[in-house]
Parts: structure tokens; sequence; C-alpha cells
């Protein structure tokens, strides 16, 4: 089970064809159009002003509606009519496999219903962030998912403290780290002892005993530990409009010091502690 | 048996992956690569039925090696192998690319195994 979207979802029940996937995507793209372009189609921007926009969106990090704004293009009520115009005609992936008779509108109703199922267990838990952060509800998944993928992927429960902000990390004994950059950038990390190590590598290689295996292979379970629960907050980011790639992960050792944020970075932790005591910390590194 | 070259940057992973495949009794793994560059050169070297390809790797990535490998043979049947599969754009870009499906992680033995017979 992982985070994911419907049309992998059908792909993997093998309800539709790759190819039928495509063009079903091809048609999405065609139907649901970018909010320049939704403002151009009901007429409140002229070709030259939203070109305009494009061009100050180079120069500043704002979304299309909000630099109009900024710019005296349009009116926040225009903006809002744009978005209205948008969600009333977006065109859902399994609507558009509908159009192009790939899939039957009762078909469409049990995948459905079959796809809550599936991704209920990631329907995110209210955790409180630290006021003054930027994007909390990203945070929010990050360790909503971590705890609920130690307890479905490594077998682990956990009980979460509250979280803090904080200036540095002190590993117990290992840290998987992954970059991300995007809407939102910083660096993903997670503390494990020795133990925790143990129990993520006999559930990541399905072994009863891991007690022949190198260090290598045990600490590149944590990182991929660690890459597992970074996709599926990607993925669950990016229904939620908030976009970003990650980069490989790496290891940092007890041995090496803490953890520190590097410029432009803030600290938030999640201390955890695993069902047997064992204490284990989240720790997100913020930027901006 | 079908031969399958694995391209994962992760030790672990491969482990996986391997013992789903021997559990089947239908696979054999033809290599282990651990980037996308590494997969061209095997892919030549090992000629394998199917690609099982992470897309989150150093040197290069699985849709640069993806491109490259559809490049050389348009019938190269390669199936994207990663916990970034649910990202919309991600997702669509591999199969424009010419996956013929992405695989999600945690993996699902079953699921794993029936989506490579398909193929």
């Amino acid at each position: 089970m992982a985070v994911k979207f419907f049309g992998q979802f059908l792909l993997e029940q093998r309800a539709v064809k790759q190819e039928d996937l495509l063009k079903a995507i091809e048609l999405q793209e065609t139907t649901n159009l970018k909010f320049g372009a939704t403002a151009l189609a009901m007429g409140l921007i002229s070709l030259t002003a939203f070109e305009r926009v494009h061009d100050a969106q180079r120069l500043e990090d704002l979304k299309f509606g909000d630099m109009a704004i900024k710019l005296g293009i349009l009116t926040e009520e225009q903006v809002t009519q744009v978005l209205i115009r948008q969600k009333n005609n977006h065109l859902y992936i399994g609507e558009a496999l509908v159009r192009i008779g790939a899939l039957s509108s009762e078909s469409l109703k049990h995948y459905l219903e079959a796809f809550k199922e599936d991704q209920a267990p990631y329907v995110v838990d209210r955790i409180v962030i630290p006021s003054g952060l930027p994007h909390p509800q990203m945070w929010e998944i990050c360790a909503d998912l971590t705890f609920k993928m130690l307890l479905r992927v490594a077998g682990l429960s956990t009980r979460p403290s509250a979280s803090q902000i904080s200036d540095r990390l002190d590993p117990v004994f290992l840290v998987g780290v992954m970059p991300f950059k995007g809407t939102v950038q910083g660096r993903y990390a997670l503390g494990v002892t020795e133990a925790t190590r143990l129990a993520i590598a006999k559930a990541i290689l399905k072994e009863e005993s891991v007690d022949g295996e190198s260090e290598e292979v045990l600490n590149d379970t944590v990182l991929e530990f660690v890459n597992i629960v970074c996709g599926n907050i990607a993925a669950k980011a990016a229904q939620m409009g908030v976009s970003f790639e990650i980069d490989p992960p790496y290891t940092h050792f007890a041995s090496a010091g803490p953890l520190v944020a590097v410029a432009g970075e803030r600290i938030l932790t999640f201390p955890i502690h695993v069902a047997d005591g064992d204490p284990i910390c989240l720790a997100l590194f913020i930027h901006g | 048996m079908k031969k399958v070259l694995i391209v994962d940057d992760s030790i672990a992973v491969a482990r996986q992956l391997e013992k789903i495949l021997a559990s089947s009794g239908e696979f054999e793994v033809a290599g282990h690569a651990k980037n996308g560059a590494e997969a061209i050169k095997m892919k030549q070297t090992t000629k394998p039925d199917l690609i099982c390809m992470d897309m989150n790797m150093p040197v290069m990535d699985g849709l640069t090696a993806l491109r490259t490998l559809m490049a050389m043979d348009p019938n190269a049947k390669v199936v994207m192998v990663t916990s970034l599969g649910g990202v919309g754009d991600k997702f669509a870009e591999a199969l424009r690319l010419g996956a013929k499906t992405v695989i999600s992680k945690p993996f699902d033995t079953e699921g794993v195994l029936n989506t490579l017979r398909d193929l």
C-alpha cells in the first residue's frame, strides 16, 4: 500500500490500459486550463496582460492570480471567479476515462469506492505545528505519514511527543537524510537507534533475522525507509497542490556530531518513542 | 524463464525485488544496476526481457535512463519502481516516455508479480 493517484490505482487493478490512461491524461491537460489561460478564456485579461504577468513571475515567486492582483490587472473578486470556474470545470481522471470510453460510469463508481478504501490509512490525522512556520499543513503530512509508515512498513508503534523548534538534531545512532526542493525546500531527517535500525531492516528485507547482514545493507534499509516515506509525502503533497522533488538520501552518523541548520533553515523536531521506549526523532530542516 | 534487470541504487530494494522474483519461479534476475547509466550498459550485456527501474537515483535518474533505453530499443519493457509513482506529473511522464507501468513502494508481492506477468 502507498499513497497514489487514482490513475495509478486503476492501472494496478488492471481496470484500464496504459494507452487509455495516457489518452485520458491528454484529455485532462487540454480541458483543465491553468489559471492564466482560464482568465483569458473568460475575457478577464488581454493577451498583453497575460504576458506581462508571466514576465513578472520570472522575477518574483508569486502565483499567477496573486501577481495579477499585485500588477492591478485583476481584482481579488475576479481571481475568485477564475478559481471557481477552474474548480467547476475540472475534469478528473476517472471522468476523462469514462468520456473516452475506457471505463463505464458503473465501474468508475466501484473503483472510486475501492480507491477510497485503499487510501483511507493515509488520511492525515491532526498534528499541531508551532505557529510562524510556512506551509504548516505540509509538515503535518510529513509527521503523520512518518508515524503511519513506521507502523505499517516497519511494524513499530510510536508515541509522538509535541513538536518543537530546535537549533540542532543530536543523533543517537544514525540519521537518514533526504533533501527536497520545490514549492517547499529543506531536508527530511529521521534519527534512529540501533534497535530501530534492526526493526526497519527486518521489515524492509522481509527477514526474521538480519544477524549476518553488513553495516552497509543495514544502513541502506534505513535510507530506503526514508525514501519510501518521502516519496509518499511527495505524492500526498502533490494531491494538495504542493510539489517538490526529492534527491537521493544519505546517512549521517552520531560520530559526526549534531546535524545543524544551514543558513535560512529552521528545524522542526518531533521526538518519538517507539513502543518499547526506544527514542527516535523526526527532524524537518525547513528552508524559508 | 523471463530475465529481469533490476535498476536501483538501494541494495535493500534490489534484495526485496530479487526475493519476490525468486519466489515466483517465473523470473530470474539478469543483473543489478545501481543507476541509470549502469542500466544502459547492462541492458546491452545482459539482454533482459524486463527492466524494473527506480526513478530517484544518483548519477543518472530513472526517467533520463528510460528516455535513452526507449531510444535504443523502442520495444523495451520497462517498469518504473518508485515511492514517487503517485506524483501525477512523474507518473504521466514515465508512461509518455514508454514505461509499461509504475509499481509503488512499499511492494505488494502479488501486485508486483501480476504486473510483470502481464507484460
